[in-house]
């Protein structure tokens, strides 16, 4: 199917190029979490600071949220159109900052790559030193911590996972729930 | 700025309870989903513990001088970065900050059946159990 935009009550819908399957809703229920609070120094790399305080844990999966800090250098990713029929939207050239970085918000998914590794997601909203406004995809290997720490809060959670599957509706890969043995 | 005081607060003590741990496919709306996941388990109030995904467009609002007003974020694209607030069927209350394609931040109450999902949207709900 092309890709389009439709109409439902009023509400802008978009059908993507791949079959709309059912069920529309994937989850899955776990009994607990465990919560984690990480503060990153000055001038760490957030995505090894991050892995590094999960590694020995027993844990699927993690979410949680960028408190607050800065960074010192960032590349995060928009949104932009291409002229791919099966993917007619997708993140467009990583936008690179540096300099005094200050969080706003920020959301975070360790989930797993195909083979289980843990992979992060991360979308934030900054602000530059020129007091301009960012957001989007952000890189977190590329994410250097600066002006203050950086402080994230997680919660674990064991026997489910975020697991990246193809998804043939969209033609991304993207984290799906999984039920996982135990990591 | 005087405010008068009509009813008493309400305290709970309680915990946090199980964890529901979901994806939104394209075009389900994000209150609507978070309740419908909540009936599904059996879940009479929950918290957002994590929010991250894109949008087909973002419809925010908040409350003025004149009343309720809206902002329309256009997409497609729109890149969640934080939602946060309770989910009670029927009278949930979740905000959210969003940012455009051109990473402009919006921030607002997310309005129901006006935010639907693009591509994907990883929600995270956990149950909240009063003593």
């Amino acid at each position: 199917m092309t890709p389009h935009f439709a109409e439902r009550a009023g509400v802008r819908t978009f059908i993507h190029e791949g079959p709309s399957l059912a069920p529309r809703l994937l989850d899955l229920e776990v009994p607990r979490c465990e919560e984690l609070r990480i503060v990153l120094p000055l001038a760490s790399n957030v995505a090894a600071g991050l892995l590094k305080a999960l590694e020995g844990r027993r844990y699927g999966s993690a979410v949680g949220r960028i408190l607050c800090g800065g960074a010192a250098h960032l590349s995060y990713h928009r949104m932009i159109v291409t002229n791919q029929p099966e993917r007619p939207y997708d993140y467009g050239q990583p936008v690179v900052l540096d300099g005094y970085i200050t969080f706003i918000s920020g959301a975070i998914t360790v989930g797993r790559d195909a083979r289980g590794a843990p992979l992060l997601h991360c979308h934030a909203g900054f602000l530059d030193r020129n007091g301009e406004q960012h957001g989007g995809h952000l890189v977190l290997d590329k994410l250097i911590v600066g002006s203050e720490p950086l402080t994230i809060r997680l919660c674990l959670f064991d026997q489910v996972a975020y697991q990246v599957q193809p998804d043939a509706e969209t033609h991304f890969n993207l984290l799906h729930p999984v039920l996982k043995e135990l990591s | 700025m005087s405010v008068a005081v009509t009813e008493d607060s309400l305290v709970q003590d309680g915990r946090l309870g199980r964890l529901v741990i979901a994806r939104l496919k394209p075009n389900e709306d994000l209150i609507d989903s978070a309740e419908a996941l909540c009936k599904e388990h059996g879940i009479d109030l929950a918290v957002v513990r994590g929010g991250l995904g894109s949008l087909i467009d973002g419809q925010l609002s908040y409350l003025g001088r004149e009343g309720l007003i809206q902002i329309h974020v256009p997409g497609p694209g729109v890149e969640i970065l934080s939602v946060s607030g309770e989910i009670l069927s029927g009278a949930s209350r979740l905000q959210a900050v969003v940012a455009d394609a051109d990473g402009k931040l919006f921030a607002g109450r997310l309005e129901r059946g006006k935010n639907l999902t693009f591509i994907t949207v990883e929600l995270t709900l956990q149950e909240w159990l009063p003593d």
